[in-house]
């Protein structure tokens, strides 16, 4: 009891440092890998037809949602 | 008319019936006890679920000119400015993922309608305030108008009008479309397109799933498809004597273009008015929560949609067909969706185009007018206004704001049109530090924040209207060379507005120049209420504190 308090009157973040800093990287990160372009830039290696530029920025929208969903589930644990 | 195919152009008739019947139901939809309150006309009575909300935010965000525009700037000019789109809708979710839900916490604390009344609440500043509202105005007008020019390019690819050389006859069906669009959203308010939604998203899908599958295997599969637009990309320019565009961007410059305008186009998304209005609508925060992992799928769509663009040039006869029409390449798809799809599958296709341009037109109509009703005509006209006036004004403005979409999109060049609305993204970008920065602290000064808005405001629109082309002396695109680098231009302006904010902040903090009273409290901005606020007497406006 006095525990939980004392995570209430703490904040949420300095309460979960760990979830609070997975949830930022995990933000950074799935900006970074989209807009730091050099990493995607280039036609090989193809998938199916596909440019590896174009397959890239296709296959990561599941990966952002996914994503999203994780930090969804880390922040309600932080805020619970 | 003696070129309308009659099939397609009956299926577009008939599905526009069937939108216009909708949008005068919604008003008995989750009917209201009071309409005439701008809780209710204006966000659809706050309560929205995940399934409804992601039908709305989906089509206020992916418009009609998303599904013209990006094929076509694709189809011209390949990656850097056509597929950024995709990248941007990529990241504008984990990022909106930061500030939004405290937005909406604090929105329905205050019972705030408009992101005018949050920064007013927020700053205790009634200039700051009009800053944002008439930035929303004035960026917003010239997105409706581009909806509008959606709907033109599928009306001239059908041959409807293009007999006539009467400007007011050629357009008329567009005057009758947006007649009708204007009578039920001032009758059904948010509801309308809340409703409208699903048949658009649902057309959209439909249309989208069949050309990804279908229109590949009309024009020589998919690597025919990527193999035609990469050509078309390398062929010199006989205007600029130089490639048509980039296929992928593999200089410093193209990759920096790419990263910047995805960025700035991000953050500027969630901040334009009508994707406020969409957000405020929902009625729980984790609603909200949940839309920003949703959504991505939209962007999957995006992604296929920008591809359009290359089936485009892949396709002989809509290469032709384009050329024919000036090189007008927003008529790419239609003429694509023409030639190779069957009449009625046209029909279908081009319904989607026409009702994706309803839909958002209505939210930022609505939008728009919830901001001058809130944020200037109760602000600085009638302090007392009831729910009630402030609905009626509402309702009368969102006429007023689609006739002057209307306006535009008839009588200024398509192109100024553009330009316009390439600088309303520029100029909606400038309002983030005064909304985001405000929904996480109080350490800015209200004042410092204006001067940074405006500083970054008017270095936007003299660098964009220096941007030149061989063919166009201004306005020619949305990037620009800072120190050697081609960079949006959103987001210098947006680097020159935050610095001038911090710079004048501790300038003002260290004079004492009184900072407004802030009216929120901490745990507001996390707060979950489970029902909307009552609206506020008459004679209290909201955001008195400060001044």
């Amino acid at each position: 009891m006095a525990q939980e308090s004392s995570i209430k009157s703490r904040g949420p973040i300095s309460a979960h440092p760990v979830i609070s800093a997975v949830i930022t990287i995990l933000t950074i990160a799935v900006v970074f890998f989209a807009v730091y372009v050099p990493l995607y830039a280039r036609i090989t290696p193809k998938v199916g037809d596909f440019p590896f530029f174009y397959f890239y920025l296709l296959i990561y929208m599941p990966v952002v949602s996914l994503v999203c969903w994780i930090i969804i589930v880390l922040r309600g644990r932080v805020t619970r | 008319m003696s070129n309308v195919n009659y099939t397609t152009f009956t299926i577009v008739v008939v599905l526009f019936l069937i939108v216009t019947l909708t949008g005068f139901a919604a008003a008995r939809w989750r009917r209201a006890e009071d309409m005439m309150h701008l809780n209710e006309w204006g966000l659809g009575g706050r309560g929205f679920g995940t399934f409804v909300a992601w039908f709305l935010l989906g089509g206020d965000l992916y418009t009609a000119y998303t599904f013209i525009a990006v094929p076509a700037a694709v189809f011209g000019a390949g990656a850097v400015t056509g597929f950024f789109a995709v990248s941007y809708t990529i990241i504008v979710f984990p990022i909106a993922l930061i500030f939004l839900p405290r937005l909406w916490s604090i929105a329905r604390t205050h019972n705030y309608i408009t992101p005018a009344d949050f920064i007013r609440g927020r700053y205790g500043s009634r200039g700051l305030s009009l800053a944002m509202a008439v930035t929303g105005i004035v960026a917003l007008m010239p997105y409706i108008a581009l909806q509008l020019v959606g709907i033109q390019a599928v009306l001239t690819v059908m041959g409807v009008g293009t007999s006539s050389a009467n400007t007011y006859v050629k357009d008329l069906p567009l005057f009758i479309a947006f007649v009708i669009l204007a009578v039920y959203t001032f009758v059904s308010g948010l509801r309308a397109p809340a409703l409208i939604a699903f048949i658009k998203d649902t057309l959209v899908y439909v249309m989208i799933i069949v050309a990804v599958f279908y229109i590949p295997t009309r024009v020589g599969g998919w690597g025919h498809i990527f193999a035609a637009g990469q050509a078309h990309l390398k062929a010199i320019s006989p205007v600029t004597h130089k490639p048509t565009g980039v296929f992928v961007p593999t200089t410093g410059n193209s990759q920096l273009a790419f990263s910047t305008l995805a960025l700035g186009s991000a953050l500027a998304l969630m901040v334009y008015p009508h994707a406020v209005t969409g957000v405020l609508s929902t009625k729980r925060r984790d609603i909200i929560t949940r839309n920003m992992a949703l959504l991505p799928l939209y962007s999957l769509m995006l992604g296929f949609i920008a591809l359009l663009g290359y089936m485009a040039v892949a396709d002989k006869t809509t290469v032709a067909n384009v050329k024919k029409a000036g090189g007008n390449a927003q008529l790419a798809v239609p003429y694509l969706f023409q030639h190779l799809f069957p009449s009625w599958f046209a029909g279908i296709a081009f319904s989607a185009i026409v009702i994706g341009a309803l839909v958002p037109a209505a939210i930022m109509a609505i939008a728009s007018a919830n901001l001058f009703t809130r944020n200037i005509f109760k602000e600085f006209f009638k302090p007392d206004a009831s729910p009630r006036l402030e609905t009626k004004v509402s309702q009368w403005v969102s006429l007023v704001v689609k006739l002057g979409a209307l306006l535009f999109a008839v009588e200024l060049p398509r192109t100024f049109s553009i330009n316009l609305q390439l600088l309303g993204g520029i100029w909606i970008l400038q309002v983030f530090p005064m909304i985001v920065f405000g929904l996480f602290t109080r350490w800015f000064h209200r004042w410092a924040l204006l001067a940074g808005w405006l500083a970054g405001e008017v270095f936007g629109t003299i660098a964009a209207y220096k941007v030149a082309t061989p063919t166009t002396s201004h306005w020619a695109g949305s990037t620009d060379l800072e120190f050697g680098h081609t960079v949006y231009i959103g987001l210098s302006a947006l680097i020159l507005n935050v610095a001038i904010a911090v710079i004048l902040t501790v300038v003002f903090k260290a004079t004492r120049v009184p900072e407004g009273a802030d009216e929120t409290l901490p745990h507001q901005y996390t707060a979950d209420p489970e029902h909307a606020p009552e609206p506020a007497p008459a004679t209290v406006g909201i955001g008195t504190a400060g001044e």
